[in-house]
């Protein structure tokens, strides 16, 4: 018995590169501005969401919610065809993928900010005022320091899902690796290779970000 | 001399619960004032309202003739204070928890200076200069750039005290400081406040510790649902207390 016999070309992966290159360039883009857009707004719907007052705090939980329970590949459809339909704003493909993405995440990020503030010890607070410090004082001084070392893991991985969702950017013909791949593989009869290679190009752009996470967990871990 | 801390008719209530119910009391400069009662009595509520933790909403706590918390407004009427004045109030004020409250991303140095630096704007230098002989004064000289989590709950306490201290306070709050220490640490912390208390610092001390209320306080004073039920120098509330009220606690918590 023999298995069924696949001869590798990973040369190809080499003849190409420049089209990965060129993919990996647009999934940054991608990445950075929806990573932009959902961190303003994500912090301040998580700052809105912690608010006292009910009708701070109602839409934004509606928002949260609302893009927390629909898919992320619907809302980008929704958003590069339904919303000029209905407002008559025209975003090109790679605004409208950063757009949605960015709006999808901040409902993600939104809850990693409530989240670690919510977690500090109503101690910390009461020592922070007994001293006479403001608001902001408290916040900078005393609430953040502690609040941002239990928000970046969930961070990380927030982000690591996002650089992931940046694929879905080929729905919307947006060069992206994926889709950069996908015409790779139309031309190259190459499917096994190039989505092999995709994978890894993928894990080489995250794993830096993990491994960042863990490093920055065990300095932090001794000093306190 | 005016009094350091003057509260009138002070109510609290969270929700339907009254937790203070009228309380009337004066802070004398340089006085130590213990204040006992059961738990759930409303005597940490009571420090608490002193720098406005805690937000009454009837009465009044002045602080050296200022309202804690409150102005009055154009009408008579008392307005809520802007914030930046009462944090002024609550600088002047040192405050030490039952769980000590030290800031866990900051060395016990950072911890001391971190109010003289922010708050008060001093040079760094010069804040840890001082901070550097207050953390000598509570025996952590060997402790400085020690992290709190690395500190046994006494060393923590100690550390908290110093850091209040940093703030150079006209008066200094004790909610409950030695309640959550282990037994043979308790000595270090009250002898800490002790030594205070002899400088002259103005305190208000809420404690079980009735062997120290004995020996340091100037007057004690007794609470029970939300009402001073008894006050008096220590040697009368616990020789011949009147109420039954405090016969009754002291009962329970001297045996």
């Amino acid at each position: 018995m023999q298995a069924p016999s696949y001869v590798w070309h990973f040369g190809v992966i080499w003849d190409y590169r420049a089209v990965f290159v060129r993919g990996a360039t647009v999934t940054a883009q991608l990445t950075f501005w929806s990573l932009v857009i959902g961190l303003a707004l994500g912090l301040l719907l998580g700052t809105l969401r912690s608010s006292t007052r009910w009708f701070l705090r109602a839409p934004a939980a509606l928002y949260i919610e609302f893009f927390r329970s629909t898919p992320v590949l619907v809302q980008l459809v929704w958003i590069y065809y339904s919303l000029p339909i209905l407002t008559g704003l025209q975003m090109g493909n790679v605004a409208s993928v950063s757009v949605g993405l960015g709006l999808h995440a901040a409902a993600y990020f939104a809850e990693i900010f409530r989240a670690g503030i919510a977690s500090i010890d109503r101690g910390q607070t009461d020592a922070a005022k007994s001293l006479g410090m403001s608001y902001f004082q408290m916040m900078r001084r005393i609430v953040m320091p502690q609040a941002v070392r239990r928000m970046i893991p969930p961070f990380i991985n927030e982000l690591a899902t996002l650089i992931k969702l940046t694929t879905l950017g080929s729905v919307l013909a947006v060069y992206e690796l994926l889709h950069e791949a996908n015409n790779l593989i139309n031309n190259t009869y190459r499917p096994l290779e190039i989505y092999t290679a995709l994978a890894v190009a993928f894990a080489i752009i995250i794993y830096p970000f993990i491994w960042l996470s863990q490093r920055l967990e065990q300095y932090w871990k001794v000093r306190s | 001399m005016n009094p350091v801390l003057r509260i009138r008719n002070l109510h609290k209530r969270f929700g339907e619960l009254e937790v203070l119910r009228g309380i009337d009391l004066e802070i004398a400069q340089g006085e130590v004032l213990v204040v006992i009662g059961p738990s759930g009595s409303g005597k940490s509520t009571l420090l608490r309202c002193m720098n406005f933790l805690e937000e009454y909403e009837q009465g009044e706590v002045y602080f050296f003739d200022q309202l804690v918390g409150y102005r009055r407004g154009a009408s008579g009427r008392l307005v809520r204070d802007n914030p930046r004045h009462l944090n002024k109030v609550r600088a002047q004020m040192g405050m030490v928890f039952q769980s000590f409250n030290l800031f866990p991303h900051m060395s016990v140095l950072e911890n001391v200076i971190e109010g003289p630096v922010i708050v008060l704007k001093e040079k760094k230098e010069a804040a840890i200069g001082r901070a550097t002989k207050l953390i000598e004064r509570v025996g952590l000289i060997d402790k400085l750039n020690v992290y709190p989590s690395k500190l046994s709950g006494g060393q923590q306490q100690r550390a908290a005290i110093a850091r209040a201290l940093a703030m150079r306070p006209k008066a200094m709050l004790f909610d409950e400081p030695t309640s959550a220490l282990d037994p043979e640490l308790v000595g270090e912390v009250l002898e800490v406040m002790k030594s205070l208390a002899a400088d002259g610092m103005t305190m208000v001390i809420v404690t079980h510790e009735m062997g120290f209320a004995r020996e340091v306080a100037d007057r004690v004073v007794m609470i029970d649902e939300g009402r001073i039920v008894e006050i008096g120098p220590p040697a009368r509330i616990f020789n011949t207390p009147t109420h039954p009220r405090t016969i009754d606690f002291l009962r329970r918590v001297l045996h």
